[in-house]
C-alpha cells in the first residue's frame, strides 16, 4: 500500500515506506507547488524516525544516490510535470478540472502549453495529483502531531475524514466534475487504488491492528462512509462551514463501529449457542471464518 | 556541409543552386538514396526530383498504397500532438497540408466549443507554418487550402525551406510535426538539432514515419508488398516507377524505432516514446523539449 503511494508520489526511485513519515516542515494551510520532490531528495535521510516498522535508512541514501545520478533527466521532467499540475490548481475554481486550467498552469510555470498534450488522460492527471497531494498532506498533518490520544476510535475517524474532506473545500464548486473524472472506466483503476490508499492510511493512523477478514471489512466500510460524506457535502450548503456535513460524519462513523460491535456480538452470540446445540454449528462458523481469513490474509499483498 | 555553408542561411529552398565547388568535392561523404550511395550533394537534388514528380499525384498514391489509412494516422498523430489555440506550430515536409488542415480544424472546432473559457491572456492567434523544401509541394497545399476556402486565412503559413536549416527564431514553436518527411533529409541528426532550436520549453517533437515491422510473417506480407505492389501501383497511377521504388527502398534504409528514438534523445530531447501502429509499418516518436 504504502510502496504503491509513495512510487506514485515521489517517483519510480523510490520504493519504501519510510518515506511518507520523514518529518519534514511543509505549510499545511495551501497545496505544495514543487518543493515536495527536491525536499525529499535533499532531506537527511539520516535521522530515525518514530515509527518502529522501517526498514535501513542506509539503503534509503543508496537509492537516493542512484536515483540523482541515472536519472536526472527523467526526475526533471517530472518535476516540470508536477510544476505545471501545481500551478494548473490555482486555476481551476475558475476554469474547472479541464485542460484550458493546464494550459493556464503550464502558462504560469513559463512552459509552452505543448506539454499538456503529453499528459497522458490529461485532466484525470490533474483529478490524480489533486489527490496525492491531499493524501500526502494528510499524512503530514499527522505525522506534525495531531492530537488523537483523548478521542475514542469513532471520533479520531471521524476527525481524520474531515481534515481530508476540508482540502476539498476551495475546489467545491467544481468538485462534481472531478468525480465524473474519476469515475471514467478508463480512470476507475487509478481512482480506486488513491481512495483505498487514502482509506488504509486512516484506518493505520488510528491504530487498526486487525489482519485478517476484518481489514478488508474495516476498510469497505469507511470507504462508503467517506464517498457519502464527499456526495453529502457538494449540496450542503449549512451555514457555518458545512456543519451538516460533519453531523452526517459523525452519524455514519458511530453507525458503521455500531455495526462493527453487533457482528462482534453476533459471533459470541452464536458461540453461546453452539455450545448448547453442540459443537457443530460453532465448528461450521470457525471453519468458515478462518477459510475466510486464511483466503484474504493470502490476498493480502495489496 | 559545405553546400549548406556556402548557401545563405535564410533562403535554402532551391536546389538549383547546387554548383560544386572545390571543397565539396574533398569532403564529400556518401550517403543513401534507397539502396543505392550517393553523394550527399546528389542526395536532395535526387528528392527533390522525386517530390516535383510526384507532387500532382501525392495525395491519391497515399491513399491507394495505404488503402486509406494514412489518414487515420494522421488523425492519430494530431490527437497526440492535442492542439489549443493560440500555438505556434510548424509541420516540416507537410507540403500537401495534411497535418496542417488536421490541426487547423482541431483548434477553431476546439477553439468554438471553449469560447466561455479563454483565458485574456491567450487570445493570440494559431499560426500554423508549413515547411517544405519542394515549391511543387507546396502548390499543391496551397491549392488544396484555396479549395477549402482557406487561402486568406492568416493562421495557414506555407514557408519554403530545409528542414535542415530552418529559417525560424530560436525558441519560437510550440509544436513541431515531420510526417513521412524525415527520412528524405540527407543529415537526419540536422533535422532534430533544427527542431530542438525552433521548439520553445515545454514544446512537443512528434514524427510520423513509416517504420521497421518485426513481427515474423507479417514482415514478409509487407516486404512482398512493398516490393512488388508499390512500383507496380506508381508505375499505374503516377507514372513513375523508379520514385517509389526509391521511397520502398528509403523505408529499409531508416533506422529502427528505438535507433532513432535514441538519435532524438541525443538531440536534447526528453521523454522519448514510441508508437508502432499496423505493427510496426508506421511509428510515431514523440518527445518534449524541457
Amino acid at each position: 500500500m504504502y510502496r504503491t503511494a509513495a512510487r506514485r508520489l515521489l517517483g519510480a526511485g523510490f520504493t519504501t515506506s519510510r518515506l511518507l513519515r520523514l518529518p519534514k516542515p511543509r505549510p499545511t494551510t495551501t497545496i505544495i507547488p514543487y518543493s515536495y520532490c527536491t525536499s525529499s531528495m535533499e532531506s537527511p535521510i539520516g535521522n530515525q524516525s518514530v515509527n518502529p516498522n522501517q526498514s535501513d535508512p542506509t539503503a534509503a541514501r543508496e537509492e537516493g544516490h542512484r536515483r540523482d545520478e541515472s536519472r536526472k533527466p527523467r526526475a526533471e521532467f517530472q518535476e516540470e510535470q508536477a510544476r505545471v499540475l501545481a500551478a494548473s490548481l490555482r486555476h481551476v475554481p475558475r476554469l474547472g478540472w479541464t485542460e484550458e486550467a493546464m494550459i493556464a498552469g503550464s502558462r504560469e510555470v513559463g512552459v509552452s502549453p505543448s506539454i499538456v498534450g503529453s499528459f497522458s488522460r490529461k485532466e484525470a492527471a490533474l483529478v490524480e495529483y489533486f489527490m496525492d497531494e491531499c493524501l500526502q498532506l494528510l499524512i503530514d498533518r499527522v505525522d506534525s502531531g495531531l492530537d488523537l490520544q483523548n478521542l475514542i476510535p469513532s471520533e479520531r475517524v471521524s476527525k481524520l475524514v474531515r481534515i481530508r474532506l476540508e482540502m476539498q473545500i476551495p475546489y467545491m464548486s467544481k468538485w462534481p466534475q472531478a468525480l465524473s473524472i474519476q469515475a471514467h472506466p478508463v480512470n476507475v483503476p487509478t481512482s480506486f487504488k488513491q481512495r483505498a490508499m487514502l482509506v488504509d492510511e486512516i484506518w493505520h493512523t488510528v491504530g487498526d491492528g486487525a489482519s485478517d477478514l476484518d481489514w478488508y471489512v474495516k476498510r469497505t466500510v469507511l470507504g462508503g462512509v467517506y464517498s457519502a460524506t464527499e456526495i453529502y457535502m457538494l449540496t450542503d450548503d449549512s451555514p457555518a462551514e458545512y456543519r451538516d456535513t460533519w453531523a452526517f460524519l459523525d452519524d455514519r462513523v458511530k453507525d458503521a463501529f455500531d455495526l462493527k460491535k453487533s457482528i462482534q456480538e453476533a459471533k459470541y452470540f452464536a458461540q453461546d449457542i453452539g455450545a448448547g446445540v453442540g459443537k457443530s454449528f460453532q465448528g461450521l462458523m470457525n471453519g468458515v471464518m478462518q477459510t475466510m481469513s486464511t483466503r484474504g490474509g493470502r490476498s493480502s499483498a495489496f | 556541409m559545405a553546400l549548406r555553408l556556402l548557401s545563405s542561411r535564410r533562403r535554402l529552398g532551391s536546389i538549383v543552386l547546387s554548383y560544386r565547388s572545390p571543397l565539396a568535392s574533398l569532403h564529400s561523404h556518401a550517403t543513401s538514396f534507397g539502396f543505392q550511395q550517393v553523394k550527399e550533394e546528389e542526395k536532395s537534388k535526387l528528392v527533390s526530383n522525386v517530390f516535383t514528380n510526384v507532387a500532382s499525384s501525392y495525395d491519391i498514391m497515399n491513399d491507394v498504397m495505404s488503402a486509406g489509412l494514412h489518414r487515420l494516422w494522421k488523425e492519430r498523430l494530431v490527437g497526440k500532438l492535442s492542439p489549443f489555440a493560440g500555438m505556434k506550430h510548424l509541420d516540416v515536409a507537410g507540403g500537401t497540408g495534411d497535418v496542417a488542415f488536421r490541426i487547423f480544424d482541431a483548434v477553431n472546432s476546439v477553439k468554438r466549443r471553449a469560447l466561455r473559457k479563454v483565458d485574456e491572456a491567450s487570445i493570440e492567434e494559431t499560426q500554423i507554418y508549413v515547411c517544405d523544401i519542394n515549391p511543387n509541394m507546396l502548390n499543391v497545399g496551397k491549392q488544396r487550402a484555396a479549395e477549402r476556402g482557406l487561402s486568406d486565412n492568416r493562421s495557414l503559413v506555407w514557408v519554403e525551406g530545409d528542414a535542415e536549416a530552418l529559417s525560424f527564431d530560436d525558441d519560437s514553436m510550440d509544436g513541431y510535426t515531420i510526417a513521412f518527411g524525415i527520412r528524405n533529409v540527407t543529415h537526419i541528426e540536422k533535422a532534430l538539432a533544427e527542431a530542438y532550436r525552433v521548439l520553445k520549453r515545454g514544446g512537443r517533437f512528434l514524427c510520423l514515419e513509416l517504420s521497421h515491422v518485426d513481427i515474423p510473417v507479417f514482415k514478409e506480407l509487407y516486404d512482398l508488398y512493398s516490393f512488388q505492389v508499390i512500383p507496380n501501383l506508381g508505375e499505374l497511377i503516377a507514372g513513375d516507377r523508379d520514385s517509389y521504388q526509391y521511397l520502398v527502398e528509403s523505408v529499409r534504409r531508416f533506422p529502427p524505432q528505438e535507433r532513432f528514438a535514441k538519435m532524438i534523445g541525443d538531440a536534447g530531447f526528453e521523454k522519448v516514446e514510441y508508437e508502432n501502429l499496423v505493427g510496426g509499418v508506421v511509428a510515431i516518436h514523440s518527445a518534449i523539449k524541457l
